[in-house]
């Protein structure tokens, strides 16, 4: 059975180190709008790979280093 | 709240707004006979263009007045900064996108609804005309219940 992924994100953090950059400031340069990256940070939407890239432009990281996948199967006992 | 959250709001109130005045029409005096088929198309027809038109109004009255709060609101900021906030909360992105074909699901599901509650109708013999204001009520309920999906999603 495939598992299940769960999908995470650093963006609160690297906003922090990106001189404290607000949600909207990172919106325009991302082309999304504040209420997506809301929802991002919130781990409520998983956003698509060209945005997933997008963000990561913003910050000057690899996509590896904003979004992280955890798997996980149906009854969640098993993480890796 | 944001942006497309209140644009929801607007338009679920009108929607809401055109099925009451619709209600009004079809119970009140001034009502086509049960069995006038042509008459009460017409009037479905004339309830439909005014509530497009409806739509469009309380759409650039509720653009207006969104544009006056943000600008009261930030009465320090210049205008290019008011332009820059009005214009950022008003980007559709893809997970707008995702949204809006979401709750038209919705919309659709409800009209789908609506056209075999009117042929099971017919089929049990209602006359046309209730067939027919199955399908339009069906069809303005799905659009209020769109409106509603999209609120919550949001």
């Amino acid at each position: 059975m495939a598992k299940k992924l769960i999908i995470t994100n650093n963006i609160r953090r690297l906003r922090f180190f990106a001189n404290e950059m607000t949600q909207l400031e990172l919106a325009e340069k991302a082309g999304a709008s504040r209420q997506t990256i809301i929802a991002l940070e919130a781990g409520k939407y998983t956003p698509s790979l060209e945005l997933a890239f997008r963000i990561a432009n913003v910050f000057g990281v690899p996509i590896g280093e904003v979004f992280e996948c955890k798997s996980e199967v149906d009854n969640g006992n098993d993480k890796s | 709240m944001s942006y497309n959250s209140k644009k929801n709001i607007s338009s679920i109130a009108a929607g809401i707004l055109i099925i009451a005045a619709y209600a009004v029409y079809a119970f009140g005096e001034r009502a086509p006979a049960p069995d006038d088929l042509k008459s009460w198309a017409t009037a479905m027809l004339v309830f439909i263009g005014i509530g497009v038109a409806a739509v469009i109004v309380i759409q650039i009255i509720f653009h207006i007045v969104l544009a006056v709060g943000i600008a009261a609101k930030e009465q320090d900021c210049n205008g290019k900064e008011v332009e820059r906030i009005i214009s950022s909360s008003m980007v559709e992105d893809e997970r707008e996108k995702l949204i809006t074909l979401k709750s038209a699901h919705v919309g659709y599901i409800c009209a789908g609804i609506g056209f075999i509650a009117a042929l099971v109708a017919l089929a049990c013999g209602w006359s046309a005309v209730a067939a027919l204001h199955i399908l339009f009520g069906t069809s303005a309920v799905g659009s209020v219940a769109e409106g509603i999906s999209r609120r919550v999603l949001f």
